[in-house]
């Protein structure tokens, strides 16, 4: 239970510094100095002081769906395992439940950006939906073939129970990570799927769907999108969690270099590719799902 | 004669045009048009006398300006619009501006007022009927800093099927300011510089080399080099900064920055001449107010040394990225044949294969003595107008390199004669962007009367409408600003 609280403390208050992380890490990159890592705090400190509007239009959907997209997010997070701790819920099946869960975030994000009435926020959610279509059986496919290899369906019993003892695991990480990776990409509206520091109403993704919010609102929105952005990379890391079963300080040496090597790496693609034409998005995706079904395979070589 | 025909930067006498009757204006007009002439301007030769109207065309093959004058009592114009389509938007600004009734228009809309059109009706925007069509409306307030406009897409899902454009939101009656400061200060020259705060060098050439026409100036050598390389350092930083635009919009991080680094570089020489990085003071009628001296000459061949070098790399990398390319290559084409149609100018219709460029058709200043080097794409879409300024950058610096070497000795500062009386005058400047037209006309007191003032902006926001087409709406930011027109230049 204590280990749960630590982990899901761990989560909520390390996202922002990922995210302020991967925009000085992209600074240094194309040669600037950026923004302190600690920005995100700011602005996060910043918003919640704002007054919050809503749009003369709106309905109780936009007043309720911040609040349970944020919620939604500290529930996901105290599923997913941090180090050797175990997470506060813990039971056989919940990577459904982990999956459903982002899904109901996604649903409320995507209805209270209908609800507002603009036609920029429609763009949006039409495209936010569309290609969660898409995003889908990439998760299904990746963490449901690592539920296959290791005989659990729950997140924690997963990176728990594998052994080192075959050599198709080591393959199975390279390939999922990649799926994974793509994965994290798309659901958290990074290069190339979606541009986060885009000023361009009409190519946005996420963004335009908050786009008509502000203050407490705003505040609850950004910081549910730097927790699920912290949560994809834990999935990511995660994977690697079982070379430092042995050692508890090992473990903790992962989770700080996947850290940073995820940062290096999210900037690193940010810096040097362009964002995709919108309709090869959908394409880009189901690269990552036949990547998905390629883990499938390896499991199958495996057993 | 009825057709007067003059060079650029030559003033005539307005005795020399011949009134003609509204049945031989129109005939003359039709026949010009059809003999591949562009009409660049549709005006009262008096802002306050508006049945007496002037039409400007262009031919780019014989290399001169053709002026017709004809008598409207009624105020009542004949649209050519349906069979030449690039008069319609001055027909539009004839309508608006002087209180004309256009006959037969295909499709009179406001041009600087938002939604009112002859006759103080409404103006219908165009509309798209049907369950699964929707319109986006986008500004005038843009979310950005950029300029204000209006725009209003009809979309079908992420396609594009109509974008019509709204501006005017940045009026300023820059034509009525420059009438009211009616005599030679330097208040003028303050306007004409804040036409487009992106071609401050490329409007206050026209206006300058205007006034020095119409007062019968000449310029020495020397002069004329200091204002080619001025305007040339200017297309360079602007096209600079129209690369790095693109690739921001394409989140393309890295050469965005290294782009935004050499403009700095680039506008940090004009400051080195003028003491502005966007040359405004350099200008002043006769001549410049800041000459060369072998410092700044060092520092700016310094600076464009190092442009020349690094953006070979830059531009190495940006066109063979497999990621820009696909977003670059087949996006927003507006197809030859088109943009011929709807008269676009400059880079833009350069990009789309139409030789237009004024420094190489209709040379003025420096380029009548060293010429540049026309350089032309076919494939009319945002890669061929972003390849386009890279190119443009590589002559540009050889062209400022050539000047510098060969700076020819003289004042750098004329005294200015008196205005010519009852003349006029038109100045053709190529800006960055493209043809940038002045025209003037004096009374019998040698008073500014008319003054009228065209941005390439004007011809090619409908190009940019037309690139829209069947394109997807996300790509509107890339085409947007791969054409890069300015809002004030159109309003003025």
């Amino acid at each position: 239970m204590l280990e749960g609280i630590i982990s899901l403390i761990i989560v909520i208050f390390i996202s922002p510094l990922f995210a302020g992380m991967i925009n000085k890490y992209k600074a240094i990159f194309t040669g600037r100095i950026g923004a302190p890592v600690f920005q995100p705090y700011y602005e996060l400190i910043r918003l919640i002081k704002k007054e919050t509007i809503n749009a003369s239009s709106s309905s109780f959907v936009s007043k309720i769906a911040p609040i349970i997209i944020f919620l939604s997010m500290i529930f996901v997070s105290s599923i997913i395992p941090v180090g050797f701790l175990k997470p506060l819920i813990s039971f056989n099946g919940d990577i459904i439940l982990f999956a459903y869960i982002l899904g109901l975030a996604r649903f409320l994000q995507i209805l209270s950006a209908m609800d507002i009435g603009s036609s920029f926020e429609g763009m949006g959610a039409a495209r936010e939906a569309t290609f969660a279509l898409f995003a889908e059986p990439i998760f299904f496919f990746s963490i449901g073939s690592i539920a296959f290899i290791s005989g659990h369906t729950s997140m924690y019993e997963i990176f728990n129970s594998i052994l080192l003892n075959n050599i198709g695991y080591e393959i199975f990480i390279i390939v999922c990570s990649i799926s994974v990776f793509i994965l994290a990409i798309t659901e958290c509206s990074r290069m190339p799927v979606d541009d986060p520091n885009t000023h361009l109403e009409l190519t946005m993704i996420h963004e335009v769907m908050i786009l008509d919010n502000s203050g407490f609102d705003l505040f609850l929105y950004q910081f549910s999108s730097y927790i699920k952005l912290t949560i994809y990379a834990l999935i990511e890391i995660s994977f690697f969690y079982p070379f430092g079963k042995q050692n508890h300080f090992l473990g903790i040496l992962i989770f700080i270099v996947g850290f940073l090597t995820l940062s290096i790496t999210l900037a690193l693609v940010e810096t040097i590719t362009s964002r995709y034409k919108m309709k090869l998005i959908p394409q880009y995706l189901l690269f990552a799902t036949s990547i998905g079904i390629l883990n499938l395979l390896i499991y199958t070589f495996m057993k | 004669m009825n057709i007067l025909e003059i060079a650029n930067n030559q003033s005539f006498s307005i005795d020399e045009l011949k009134l003609l009757s509204k049945e031989e204006f129109y005939s003359e007009f039709y026949n010009i048009l059809k003999n591949n002439n562009r009409l660049i301007s549709i005006l009262p030769i008096d802002r306050s006398k508006p049945n007496v109207l002037s039409a400007f065309f262009l031919n780019n093959e014989e290399g001169n300006i053709k002026i017709l004058l004809g008598d409207f009592p009624e105020l009542i114009f004949n649209s050519f619009a349906n069979e030449f389509p690039h008069t319609n938007y001055f027909e539009c600004e004839l309508s608006e501006e002087y209180g004309y009734e256009i006959k037969n228009h295909p499709w009179l809309r406001p041009v600087r007022k938002q939604n009112r059109i002859f006759g103080n009706k409404d103006y219908n925007f165009f509309k798209i009927d049907g369950e699964e069509i929707h319109e986006v409306a986008v500004g005038p307030i843009h979310a950005g800093v950029i300029e204000p406009g209006h725009f209003r897409f009809q979309c079908h899902g992420e396609n594009v099927y109509n974008l019509e454009i709204n501006l005017g939101y940045q009026h300023r009656g820059v034509e009525k300011l420059i009438l009211k400061s009616n005599s030679i200060s330097n208040k003028r020259i303050l306007l004409t510089e804040s036409i487009a705060g992106d071609t401050v060098i490329g409007h206050v050439n026209a206006h300058t080399n205007l006034i020095e026409s119409l007062s019968g100036t000449r310029l020495n050598l020397r002069i004329q080099a200091i204002r080619g390389i001025a305007s040339e350092i200017e297309r360079i930083s602007m096209h600079l900064a129209g690369l790095g635009g693109i690739s921001n919009d394409i989140g393309f991080a890295l050469p965005a920055s290294s782009y935004g680094r050499l403009r700095t570089l680039s506008i940090n020489s004009l400051a080195e001449l003028s003491g502005s990085r966007f040359g405004r003071g350099l200008f002043t009628y006769g001549g410049v107010n800041f000459d060369f001296n072998d410092k700044i000459i060092n520092t700016i061949t310094k600076n464009l040394l190092v442009i020349q070098n690094d953006i070979k790399f830059i531009n190495d990398y940006f066109f063979t990225s497999v990621g820009a390319l696909s977003r670059l290559e087949e996006t927003g084409i507006v197809k030859k044949e088109f943009a011929q149609e709807i008269g676009m100018v400059g880079l833009a219709a350069r990009a789309s294969g139409l030789n237009e460029d004024i420094r190489i058709n209709f040379p003025y200043g420096i380029y009548q003595f060293s010429p540049i080097s026309l350089l032309t794409l076919s494939s009319g879409d945002v890669f061929a107008r972003a390849r386009l300024r890279a190119l443009e950058i590589d002559e540009s610096i050889k062209f400022v390199y050539e000047q510098l070497e060969n700076l020819p000795e003289g004042d750098f500062k004329l005294n200015i004669n008196e205005l010519k009386k009852y003349s006029g005058a038109v100045s053709i400047t190529e800006g960055w962007r493209g043809e940038i037209v002045h025209i003037a006309f004096t009374d019998a007191d040698g008073k500014l009367i008319q003054y009228k003032i065209k941005d390439p902006s004007f011809n090619n926001w409908y190009g940019l409408s037309l690139a829209l087409r069947n394109t997807p709406i996300s790509d509107f930011p890339l085409c947007n600003k791969s054409f890069d027109l300015s809002y004030s230049g159109h309003d003025l």
